[in-house]
């Protein structure tokens, strides 16, 4: 069984509830065992480490040091925790004056942040620790019928200095994994640009242009539904989604759903188990 | 389209040659009711760059194409264009190295950088940018007298001069106007070459200017409508870390200016207070510390009630439970806020 520490990031336990509840059910399917980390905080949003560059270092030190107590790799399903505990441990990890300053704060939590655990995305951990092959051979019903459109996010590419695994201008890891379940993904322009989360609450118009432009692009491709490994990006392509196509006097609409939730669709889980039936813009098929 | 098998002259022909074809962005407003594409098939040897091959097609075929360029070293940042879909110096890139990026094979697609008014095929109108510089005040503005000048040197200590090291590195290309996210989606955004040239000023000592500077830096289509998408640093041509600097800005707006009375500022705040109370980000109660009530009521209320049928609406505070080890966090954060040092060294826009 290979197992990992689970990153618990605030948006999968209010409004994306359904990507944990997918990933749960099917966890055991490849031996996996994902042990939640309920003691981690909040990554910073990708807001903390310019308010206080240092509360950033240390609580994501922290967070990793959970995971690191465990002995364990730590694991995230959302692209901008990815993004915080990566650059958080970038700044450790380059620096022994960061670690020192950060253990003499943690040693008195009883933690320790050596370095030692690495922090990956669910999709790095579906494609590299499991690999592909491992997963077509558990698909039972595989996706055939299905045109998906991959939607990557940004900060599971960008900065590539931090992530370093796909080619940030033409990513392939989702849709490798997108054929390995059975399906064929639409080729479209939109699929490394960004959603527009960040700026929603701060210039609504701008976003809303921004996912509109992702969201009519996939639209334009005839893909049945959209796929995405960010719960952000899920969060604005979904529930925003009529919002912003409204605005472009688009009729249209197409579901998105979580990775989670696509693995789980090819494993033979219904919608329900999956919480599809959660989400705004609902699958048909 | 036009197609021709002269061999270019510069180089001598060696076996290592390949047939190419350039499909190039033609557009001339006053002649052309629509842009279109042309395409150019040459024998192109391996070594040879973008630009040299353009200035092939130029010298041999076809006179009218237009681009600018002048240094052909990657210095003056005239001919950025995009190569393949992507923002690049023709100057510093190789014609055979893009092969791989190419969708259909052995066909290079050039265009104009995006986000910029095309004046003629891959020359665009620079104006927004300096304007954008002018509204920012992307210069230093001296407190020294003028009838001082020249009699006195300024002297910027090494240790200052690493924070915008990096951002002086900037040639302004606009590679990463054009590929910025917030830019396509709004015009009027301040754009991250602007940005960047604005945190170079801010971190200078001979600077006088700085409360105006960042008066209107923090108004709309400024610092904080930034969307983090960091195609900008991503696509720089001079590898600069522009996010860093862009966060540096809004770190200076808040801490330094206290400028936070701002949608941006306001927002960036609810998550400290959030870790601290709760260890987690508590969404309900972010739109309103963002935008305030009526704000939260007009824009928000037909999604909450479509978020609420499908059980999608985040918690309200009071049914958010704090995580399990909240009190030993707090320990921890009282314990940081004690503490004087520091360990963040302020290098936004150094390498």
């Amino acid at each position: 069984m290979k197992t990992f520490a689970y990153f618990m990031s605030c948006i999968n336990e209010s409004m994306t509830k359904e990507l944990d509840k997918a990933l749960d059910q099917w966890e055991k399917d490849f031996d996996l065992k994902f042990i939640k980390l309920h003691d981690g905080t909040c990554c910073g949003g990708s807001n903390l480490d310019y308010v206080d560059p240092k509360e950033f270092l240390v609580i994501n030190a922290r967070n990793i040091a959970l995971a690191e107590k465990e002995n364990l790799d730590l694991v995230t399903s959302c692209n901008t925790c990815l993004l915080s505990l990566r650059r958080a441990k970038q700044e450790l990890d380059s620096s022994e004056e960061n670690k020192t300053f950060v253990n003499s704060i943690l040693k008195k939590q009883n933690l320790e942040y050596t370095g030692k655990s690495e922090v990956k995305h669910l999709l790095w951990v579906l494609n590299e620790d499991l690999g592909l092959d491992a997963i077509k051979a558990k698909v039972k019903t595989p996706l055939k019928d299905y045109k998906i459109a991959p939607f990557y996010g940004c900060h599971i590419l960008r900065p590539s200095s931090l992530m370093g695994k796909d080619d940030p201008s033409n990513p392939k890891s989702l849709d490798q994994l997108v054929d390995v379940l059975g399906a064929k993904t639409v080729d479209y322009k939109s699929n490394n640009e960004c959603c527009g989360f960040h700026t929603l609450l701060v210039a609504e118009d701008a976003s809303l242009n921004i996912a509109a432009d992702a969201l009519e692009n996939a639209i334009e491709t005839d893909a049945d539904f959209i796929v995405t490994p960010c719960p952000l990006c899920h969060t604005v392509l979904d529930s925003y989604q009529q919002k912003a196509l409204k605005k472009r006097n688009v009729k249209d609409s197409i579901p998105v759903l979580h990775l989670s939730q696509l693995v789980g669709l090819a494993l033979g889980y219904t919608q329900k188990q999956l919480g599809i039936n959660r989400h705004i813009v609902s699958l048909s098929k | 389209m036009f197609s021709t098998k002269i061999m270019m002259p510069m180089v001598e022909v060696k076996e290592e040659t390949r047939d190419i074809t350039f499909k190039i962005f033609r557009y001339n407003p006053q002649i052309d009711a629509q842009p279109f594409f042309d395409d150019f098939n040459i024998p192109v040897e391996k070594g040879i760059t973008v630009l040299r091959a353009l200035n092939y097609i130029k010298e041999n075929i076809e006179p009218r194409l237009s681009y600018r360029a002048f240094c052909q070293a990657g210095i003056c940042g005239s001919c950025a264009m995009k190569i393949n879909g992507v923002t690049k110096l023709a100057c510093t890139t190789q014609v055979w190295d893009e092969l791989e990026n190419c969708a259909e094979e052995n066909v290079l697609l050039i265009e104009p950088v995006s986000n910029l008014h095309v004046l003629k095929d891959m020359v665009v109108d620079m104006d927004m940018v300096v304007d954008k510089i002018e509204k920012y005040f992307g210069w230093v503005s001296t407190k020294m007298p003028e009838n001082q000048f020249g009699k006195k040197e300024f002297n910027i200590p090494e240790e200052e001069f690493k924070l915008y090291d990096a951002a002086t590195d900037c040639i302004l290309c606009a590679s990463c106007i054009s590929e910025c996210t917030m830019t396509k989606a709004n015009k009027d955004y301040i754009t991250p070459a602007v940005l960047l040239k604005t945190y170079r000023m801010e971190s200078d000592s001979r600077d006088s200017i700085s409360d105006k500077r960042m008066d209107t830096l923090v108004e709309k289509n400024g610092v904080w409508d930034c969307t983090h998408c960091y195609r900008c640093m991503e696509y720089c041509v001079k590898h600069i870390p522009i996010m860093d600097s862009i966060h540096h800005l809004r770190e200076k707006a808040i801490e330094t200016r206290g400028k936070t009375d701002t949608a941006g500022a306001k927002h960036a705040d609810a998550f400290v207070k959030d870790i601290q109370s709760k260890g987690r980000l508590v969404e309900s109660l972010l739109p309103i510390r963002t935008n305030g009530l009526m704000w939260t009521v007009r824009n928000m209320l037909p999604m909450a009630f479509k978020l609420t049928k499908k059980g999608k609406t985040p918690p309200p505070p009071f049914l958010m439970k704090p995580i399990p080890g909240i009190k030993s966090l707090r320990d921890l954060l009282a314990d940081l806020k004690n503490r004087n040092q520091t360990t963040h060294n302020g290098k936004g826009g150094s390498k």
